[in-house]
């Protein structure tokens, strides 16, 4: 089995973000992780295309996308003051959007930075 | 006091002859920092590499990455203020007492000699970690660190930069920043940002008990927060967005599986030193990303009324009261 | 589709002056001959200008989110925006956040601005930043007088090699021009110097001296046939006595064409602190002289402010002056950046001559359409705050009144007490919107002709120019109405203008080995994509070269 290679990668493990990382992949897991670090490689090496995961779960049972988005939007809708809290593991692209969503709100915005 | 003098990089790379890290262990928690960015390298200034820079580490017991280091200092715990303190007033030649230098767990003949490395250097350069922000001081030990480097200038070129953890935790700050004017620690209960870390940041609120509904994204509050904290996101209605099943999900409301960032999310993250990089996903998740479903969330709440009657706010506040 | 009847028109770009015009515009935000159908504005009575063009602002990017990381409590205490169901909430003050930075411009009918300092290393940052600025539309500038792969290419006398690495790192941080900051100054404070005569070898240099980054980075600009000129903050930035500097800068400039950024900083005489004095006489006479330079005043208004440059070591000394807090980034192999919160006051000396020398360049510059309104933002002052250098400039009696306010000291060291000029709303038109569009080489802009952009800002007739170019009756952008009588009612996204410039095929062959000496990221990740950049347009290169 031949695997896909891609250059220069970015590894988000840590803050040093090194952006030189060669991936070898089979679309469904990362084989090898070139020049990444002990962290670095672990961080690529355990996560999978696989679907592990239900999509969604409302109060514990397994839900659609489309439902659970529904219910987090009542849920924070409803509330007073609604906290959105953490986006140390996710892109800037997302981190925009939980800005947009705590001044629609007008709730609490913070991230791992505050502890 | 205040500000930050500091560089990207690039410069420690090229530059830095002298190069503390202080309350961290980059061996083990930045790997390649020694090597992709600091001690390791050759550059046309520092063309023997390693050779010819010098490098101190300044903790509270011996790690991994004092194998590393040329001199170790060991300060005694809770005394990184005082330490920093005593160097400010040193580098200036200001008198300070033998009690006052023994409290740090050093001598004077290993402080002299460190004040003579720091002005002796070309280009000074200090990482800090969380063992010295996070520990007893908090970011008044920052401050004081800072506030060094920056009087440094008077004797050589000296910079500092935090050694940020935790994936793109600096990304979250700088977007907030832009959008909001502050880093963390928001209220938007009037309708525009305000910032008040110790009443806004997270563990208070959730300690107090003063959100009725949290949305909690790429960390795991559950798993590391004080159990007070904790038992808060149990009675209110707690929403996840993670690739994994967490234990914040455990307790949460709604949870939902999102593509990890950077093996099946595009997008962009940012280094310690605030350089945006992009993201080259080789996967494709079977989960959508979490922009994507924090603007569908978003879009959701648009539909329904907003929170404050039409009309009921001016457009502006010339000044806040 | 949008008719404006009635309004007295002031449009310079067409030689305009204060006619009753209409104006038709089409479906595409055009100017158009006539249009049938849709909303007519009655501005019978009305004040119509070309919307405001600012040629040098700092609003988006690393330096300008570093401020204002250091002035959370300016935050606290100035105008706030009020999130609606449809817009985003946002801060004024020092460093605006960017929404408010989109309203407020908007709101005082101001419909263009260009960032004028980029380091490439963190384009992509500005970029984003400058996407979240709604309503305008933006350019912005590239800085390069201390990028060290280029300075190696002038040390070694190969200028054609220099002008491909200008070319290849305008493409890869998608931007509109060339900024140059204290050339050589900037790299030399990466070792804690500065560069300070024009004819000495800069530090780590043999031979390469300021002035001749400045002469050949110049006609780099002409010869790639870019749009705007070179965009040069000049060495000796705040010096007492800083006019030699200046005056023979600009004789290192002759033969190109060229913009001097904010020009009051630079126009001091004396030998210290004490004795420091306005030469703003000298320069403007040299500006009347030489009809192909254009500049922007850098005015000062009195008042809290948060300075920022890529001026690194002045911001040393500013900090040491100060006593206040101090941020200083320097940018690996490209440029630096330092920022000092600053208070203007009339009580103090300095200040006095910075204020009055900011004017006198306004009134002294004869030709409207080579000096331009601006404060360098946030350095001399806040852009919001331009209706009063509009007033400052339109009645000689105001003026006089606020000199009356200044030290007894200040005689003889200023020539604005001797100045009657006052400004014209056609010389206000040219000065705020049509000469910086045409300094830009933005064609579309500052003009009200037909196929031009339709920005357009209609006042009501006021006799205090502060109130009324402070609250335009409506602000029309791309032929919408985004702001009517003091309402924002759209917050459209803008377009960002960018250059292409011609590069030689084997340039990145030559950029990659130097590139990875020096940085600290991959060679196929410094470039911006195109896609990143919302509403790109990219505007043509023609070239200068004599």
């Amino acid at each position: 089995m031949s695997l896909q290679v891609i250059d220069n990668a970015t590894c988000t493990f840590c803050g040093c973000v090194c952006d030189d990382i060669q991936l070898h992949h089979d679309e469904v897991r990362i084989h090898e992780a070139k020049r990444a670090c002990v962290l670095g490689t672990a961080w690529f090496l355990n996560h999978t295309a696989e679907k592990k995961h239900p999509d969604a779960l409302v109060d514990g049972r397994e839900a659609s996308l489309d439902e659970a988005i529904e219910a987090a939007a009542a849920l924070l809708h409803a509330a007073d003051m609604p906290l959105v809290y953490g986006m140390s593991n996710t892109t800037c692209e997302a981190q925009k959007q939980c800005a947009a969503l705590a001044d629609q709100l007008g709730g609490l915005l913070d991230s791992h930075t505050s502890l | 006091m205040g500000g930050k003098v500091t560089c990207t990089l690039g410069e420690v790379k090229q530059r830095a002859d002298f190069i503390v890290y202080w309350g961290g262990n980059p061996a083990e928690c930045h790997p390649r920092h020694f090597t992709k960015y600091t001690i390791m390298q050759k550059s046309k200034f520092l063309p023997r590499g390693r050779k010819d820079r010098t490098m101190v580490l300044v903790d509270i017991r011996e790690t991994k990455s004092a194998k590393a280091a040329d001199i170790f200092l060991q300060v005694k715990p809770g005394k990184d203020f005082e330490l920093i303190t005593i160097l400010r007033a040193m580098i200036k030649d200001q008198h300070v007492t033998d009690e006052q230098i023994a409290v740090t767990g050093l001598s004077r003949e290993v402080l002299d000699d460190l004040v003579g490395r720091m002005k002796g250097a070309k280009f000074g350069c200090m990482f800090f970690g969380m063992g010295l922000s996070m520990t007893r001081g908090k970011h008044m030990n920052s401050a004081a660190l800072l506030t060094l480097a920056a009087e440094m200038n008077a004797f050589t070129k000296f910079v500092a930069m935090p050694m940020r953890g935790h994936g793109n935790v600096t990304g979250a700050d700088v977007i907030m920043r832009w959008q909001t004017g502050f880093p963390f620690g928001i209220t938007f209960n009037r309708g525009y940002p305000r910032y008040n870390p110790g009443e806004f940041s997270t563990v208070d609120v959730l300690v107090r008990g003063d959100c009725d509904a949290a949305f909690i994204i790429g960390a795991d509050p559950g798993a590391t927060m004080p159990q007070p904290a904790i038992e808060h996101l149990k009675r209110i209605p707690t929403i996840v967005l993670d690739p994994h099943v967490t234990h914040t999900s455990r307790l949460s409301r709604v949870h939902i599986t999102t593509a990890p960032q950077g093996i099946a999310a595009p997008g962009t993250a940012y280094r310690m030193d605030e350089i945006p990089l992009p993201l080259k996903p080789p996967l494709k998740s079977p989960y959508p990303t979490d922009e994507q479903v924090v603007r569908r969330i978003n879009e959701a709440i648009a539909a329904k009324p907003f929170w404050m009657p039409e009309g009921s706010q001016p457009q502006m506040l010339t000044a806040q009261v | 589709m949008l008719r404006i009847t009635g309004g007295k028109v002031y449009d310079p770009a067409n030689g305009i002056d204060g006619e009753v015009r209409d104006l038709a515009i089409d479906d595409h935000g055009r100017f158009v001959e006539s249009v049938d159908g849709g909303r007519t504005i009655d501005a019978t009575g009305m004040i119509v200008f070309p919307g405001g063009v600012d040629v040098h602002t700092h609003v988006a990017g690393g330096a300008i989110n570093f401020a204002r990381a250091m002035t959370p409590e300016d935050h606290r205490r100035t105008q706030a925006f009020i999130r609606t169901k449809s817009r985003r909430s946002g801060l004024g003050g020092m460093a605006p956040t960017t929404f408010a930075t989109g309203y407020l411009y908007a709101g005082m009918g101001w419909t263009t601005v260009n960032e004028a300092a980029v380091p490439v290393l963190s384009a992509r940052h500005t970029h984003e930043e400058l996407a979240d600025i709604p309503i305008v539309d933006k350019t912005s500038l590239t800085l390069m007088a201390n990028n060290e792969i280029m300075l190696d290419q002038l040390e070694q006398g190969e200028y054609e090699r220099a002008k491909q690495v200008v070319a290849w790192y305008l493409w890869a941080a998608k931007s509109y021009g060339v900024k140059a900051v204290n050339p050589g100054g900037v790299a030399a404070w990466k070792w804690g110097k500065d560069a300070k005569q024009l004819a000495s070898p800069i530090e780590g240099y043999k031979k390469l001296t300021p002035g001749g980054i400045v002469t050949q980075l110049a006609r780099i600009c002409d010869d790639l046939g870019l749009p705007h000129p070179i965009h040069l903050h000049c060495n000796n930035l705040g010096a007492p006595g800083n006019i030699a500097t200046t005056l023979d800068t600009l004789k290192h400039l002759e033969g190109s064409r060229a913009h001097i950024a904010h020009s009051q900083y630079h126009a001091y005489g004396g030998d210290g602190w004490d004795t420091m004095c306005s030469e703003t006489a000298q320069l403007a006479d040299y500006f009347n002289t030489h009809p192909n330079i254009t500049t922007d005043a850098g005015a000062v208004l009195f008042g809290d402010t948060v300075t920022i440059t890529a001026d690194g070591p002045w911001q040393h000394l500013l900090y040491k002056l100060t006593g206040r807090k101090w941020g200083n980034l320097d940018v690996e192999n490209e440029t630096g950046c330092g920022i000092v919160p600053y208070t203007y006051r009339p009580s103090n000396l300095v200040n006095a001559v910075q204020w009055a020398s900011g004017l006198e360049l306004l009134l002294l510059i004869q030709n409207p359409w080579q000096v331009f309104l601006s404060t360098d933002h946030p350095n001399g002052g806040c852009f919001w705050r331009y209706p009063e250098i509009i007033k400052l400039l339109m009645s000689a009696d105001f003026r006089k009144e606020c000199t009356r306010k200044l030290p007894d000291k200040i005689k003889g060291k200023i020539t604005l007490p001797e100045v009657d000029r006052e400004y014209t709303l056609y010389e206000i038109a040219v000065s705020m919107s049509a000469g910086p569009a045409k300094a830009l080489g933005l064609s579309h802009k500052g003009s009200l002709g037909i196929g031009c952009d339709a920005d357009v800002v209609i006042y009501n007739q006021d006799d205090d120019p502060a109130r009324m170019f402070g609250h335009p009756r409506y602000v029309i952008k791309g032929g919408e109405v985004v702001i009517e009588e003091g309402d924002i009612l759209e917050t459209p996204q803008g377009r960002e203008f960018l250059v292409k410039p011609a590069r030689d095929p084997d340039i990145d062959a030559f950029m990659r080995p130097r590139f990875e000496e020096c940085y600290t990221m991959s060679f196929e990740n410094y470039p911006v994509e195109m896609e990143r950049i919302e509403h790109a347009e990219i505007r043509e290169c023609i070239s200068h070269a004599p």
